[in-house]
């Protein structure tokens, strides 16, 4: 972590535990980035995270107070304290998995009440902690440790989602867009009301290797490539665009 | 056990026997007593047949529910077929709803005929005030509680809007009582 | 820690309460200013109360999607400083139960009411049971301690729901209150004291959170927002919340501290009461509801000549093995009668020599007196 971010880190935090090339690690310095651009004071922030990956980000890398909580209940969670004490900047910081597939209710009652809650979604599409299953997030096709002929099903659009259950802010943007990104999370920090961040970051361990992007860096690269901006999707075929991923700002 | 008093209020749905156990329960706390109060509960409240039962104890009592009835209110036929027979003989008391109660004629406890429905319609403007009329006669007969603390048992549990309407038909089913009772 | 007299917010007097309503005013009276539930027969009233209440009175009042939703979100305002609770009934309590885990393995001060009914599954809503006892124990994965307490009255809802708070703050430990829906709906007289005792968790300014800080066991707690960085977390931890998953020194040091620091401290948690022990030769031991109707029966046993005695658990977790076992060295017979296949009784046989009958009842209504004074005759 960069020198000036030092301050941010719990004080005995020595490493990070994501994979060498795990979009987490990138999501987690951008938050980081977000927070000092503001100015925020670390010691009224509250993270709340669920269970998996992703949830280690805040959770106690973070020099806040940090709630590390159960798979998919952070919100909850985060809930409770907000209402208790309005004062506490309160963020959630969590997976695809354990936000919206086990934690679905909670995300889109949390969104229907519009509490003044922050949450970044760290999207990888697919269960990383536990040996990469198949999410509630996982492309039509991709393979997984439980879909080894391609999954079946749809993905949620989380952003439609959560927009659909009365969210008040609302954007998407990879961690391969990180001026985008950071700009998001500063608007959110400031937004009064439930704000929803999907931070696409990319997982090779678990994703990348059973599809087609062997290393680390392919997997970069996929998401600079198919990351595109609403205003350019609308010159695109119906094929080509089948294939993007759509990011900005939905709804602020 | 001495100082023990059960009163079983039934009915069917609908026809204010639970609050009428509140106000009789509240009255009785008002009176310094020690109360245990239960009702029907649920699908039974609803609908089909309800009652409220309370018990008056000059101290703690230990089975909180009713054992056998003292005195029992009958609103409804249902009501009164099923809870006759656990009425104490002899001390006993049953009040009936003169105009939707046939009576038995075997059982040997006293009976009070009271035309409350009857009452509540023509001279109240509302059938809702049988349980209230009730109340009154049952305390003209058996002083179980004040008159004082039911009064302000209504004043306590009944909201505004028919508070009125309720103390009318308190006073009303003491007057029914002396009658009867006299 | 220590505990301070305050005026109850409820004024001093006589009133007449269902067990669900004083429940509510006990966790008022206890300091609870944020609850969370979701709705469930025979426990709605006890919500709806604590709802008009909270408004009232400046607190926090949310209903959940769902039970795992209310507990949790419990769970996180009580590290944002709330006294908090949520009541609910069998169906919530099993949905509730990892979290429960959760709130024991973090030391979270929150009270969880049960008002049991006929289970198990959906059963019958509006009827009576005790078949949760276990479940408040076992519920959770792993090994962990809770307190759990038995309300025979709406004055003891009261009460105990107090004492819920004041022990689950001092304990850091989550309390329960294994009523059921006959104590639920009863109305009763209740007392109201002008002033009530209540406990704060302990603080201290740059502590750690979660390991022994003097004799009790129980670390001081600070809360979200006070400058002390916490961290939190259900995964294994050290003393100040960084998580050690593969450190089998520090599991087993967590796990045996939140165990021990309750059940060193049993003896000043457990109550139990005690009736026509002296010269028994038969003992009923019995808890909630029941515990009424056993003494009903024991007294006219006694009346008969009848040498029969009752001990009455009001504290259920931790068990009071020393008073069972102690009656158990005095009587030649005990009689657990429940209303449930046996739950306690079970509990009872491990800690006494002479015969345990089970008097079971599972048909969604309480037990009459005549039930148990048949059984004491018989035996
Ligand atoms: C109740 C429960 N079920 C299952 C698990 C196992 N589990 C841990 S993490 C996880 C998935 C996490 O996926 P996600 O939230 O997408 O995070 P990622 O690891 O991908 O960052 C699962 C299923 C659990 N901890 N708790
Ligand atoms: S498994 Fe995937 S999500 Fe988890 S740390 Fe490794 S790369 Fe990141
Ligand atoms: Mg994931």
């Amino acid at each position: 972590m960069v020198r000036a971010l030092e301050k941010y880190i719990r004080p005995g935090v020595k490493s990070t535990p994501f994979c060498p090339g795990c979009g987490h690690g990138i999501l987690m310095g951008l938050i980081l980035r977000a927070i000092d651009d503001l100015k925020m004071d670390m010691k009224k922030m509250l993270f709340v995270s669920g269970i998996g990956c992703a949830a280690w980000i805040p959770s106690p890398h973070y020099n806040g107070d940090t709630l590390h909580t159960l798979h998919g209940r952070a919100l909850a969670f985060a809930t409770g304290a907000k209402l208790y004490n309005p004062d506490l900047c309160v963020m959630v910081v969590s997976g695809d998995g354990d936000l919206s597939s086990i934690g679905g209710n909670h995300l889109i009652h949390a969104a229907r009440r519009d509490i003044d809650l922050k949450v970044i979604c760290a999207n990888n599409m697919i269960y990383g902690m536990t040996g990469g299953q198949a999410a509630s997030t996982t492309p039509r096709g991709s393979k997984t440790s439980t879909t080894g002929e391609g999954n079946p099903y749809r993905p949620f659009d989380l952003c439609k989602l959560v927009e659909g259950a009365g969210a008040t802010y609302v954007s998407r943007f990879s961690v391969t867009q990180p001026i985008s990104l950071i700009q998001s999370i500063k608007k959110a920090l400031l937004h009064k009301g439930f704000s929803f961040i999907e931070a696409l970051s990319p997982c090779p361990t678990q994703f990348g290797r059973r599809n087609l992007l062997e290393r680390p860096e392919d997997m970069i690269k996929d998401l600079i490539r198919r990351c595109i901006l609403e205003e350019e999707a609308e010159g695109l075929t119906e094929e080509e665009r089948a294939e993007k991923i759509i990011t900005g700002e939905f709804l602020s | 056990m001495t100082g023990i008093k059960q009163v079983r209020l039934s009915g069917f749905g609908g026809q204010g026997v639970v609050l009428a156990g509140l106000l009789l329960g509240q009255a009785g706390v008002f009176d310094g007593k020690y109360i245990s109060g239960s009702n029907s509960y649920g699908a039974q409240a609803r609908g089909s047949g309800c009652k409220s039962e309370i018990v008056f104890s000059d101290g703690p009592v230990d089975f909180p529910h009713l054992t056998t009835a003292d005195i029992l209110i009958a609103m409804s036929q249902g009501a009164y077929n099923s809870y006759c027979g656990d009425v104490r003989e002899e001390s006993g008391l049953i009040l009936y709803d003169q105009g939707l109660v046939t009576p038995k004629e075997n059982l040997r406890v006293r009976h009070l005929g009271i035309p409350a429905t009857d009452v509540s319609v023509k001279r109240l403007k509302n059938k809702q005030a049988a349980n209230i009329v009730f109340l009154g006669v049952l305390i003209e007969a058996t002083r179980i509680v004040s008159p004082g603390a039911i009064r302000k048992a209504i004043s306590t549990h009944v909201s505004e809007r028919f508070r009125s309407l309720n103390l009318k038909a308190l006073r009303t089913g003491m007057e029914l009582g002396r009658k009867a009772h006299g | 820690m220590a505990s301070r007299w305050v005026k109850s917010p409820f004024p001093k007097g006589t009133y007449y309460f269902s067990g669900n309503e004083a429940a509510a005013e006990g966790a008022i009276a206890a300091g609870c200013r944020f609850y969370a539930g979701y709705p469930i027969t025979p426990s709605s009233e006890l919500m709806e109360r604590m709802a008009v209440r909270l408004n009232e009175i400046g607190g926090v009042f949310i209903q959940m999607e769902d039970e795992i939703a209310s507990i949790s979100a419990v769970i996180g305002a009580s590290w944002a400083g709330a006294r908090a609770m949520t009541a609910t009934s069998g169906p919530g309590f099993s949905l509730m139960q990892e979290s429960i885990g959760y709130a024991a393995f973090t030391e979270t001060p929150c009270v969880i009411i049960d008002v049991q009914r006929a289970g198990p599954c959906t059963g019958q809503a509006t009827k009576v049971g005790s078949g949760d006892i276990m479940q408040a124990k076992w519920g959770s994965h792993g090994d962990y301690q809770v307190i759990a307490l038995s309300p025979w009255s709406s004055q003891e809802m009261y009460d105990l729901t107090l004492r819920a708070f004041n022990l689950s703050e001092q304990y850091r430990v989550p309390a329960m209150v294994m009523a059921d829906e006959a104590i639920g709906h009863l109305r009763e007289t209740i007392r109201v004291a002008a002033k009530v005792e209540v406990w704060d968790r302990k603080k201290k300014k740059g502590g750690a959170p979660f390991d022994i800080e003097g004799e009790d066991g129980v670390p001081p707690m600070p809360s979200f927002g006070e400058g002390e960085r916490l961290s939190v977390t259900g995964s294994t931890h050290d003393a100040y919340g960084f998580r050690k998953t593969d450190d089998p020194k520090a599991h087993a040091r967590l796990v045996e501290r939140i165990n021990k620091k309750i059940l060193n401290h049993k003896r000043s948690i457990i109550e139990t009461e005690d009736y026509l022990l002296e010269d028994a030769e038969m003992a009923v031991v019995a808890y909630g509801f029941t515990a009424r109707t056993s003494l009903y029966a024991v007294k006219r046993m006694r009346k008969d000549g009848t040498k029969v005695g009752m001990l009455r658990l009001k504290t259920l977790w931790p068990f009071p093995d020393e008073a069972v076992a102690e009656i158990g060295k005095k009587v030649k017979k005990i009689i657990v009668p429940e209303m449930n296949l046996g739950q306690v009784a079970g509990e009872v046989k491990k800690y006494v020599p002479c015969d345990v009958i089970s008097l079971s009842q599972t048909n969604g209504e309480v037990i009459q007196p005549d039930t148990i004074m048949e059984m004491l005759r018989k035996i």
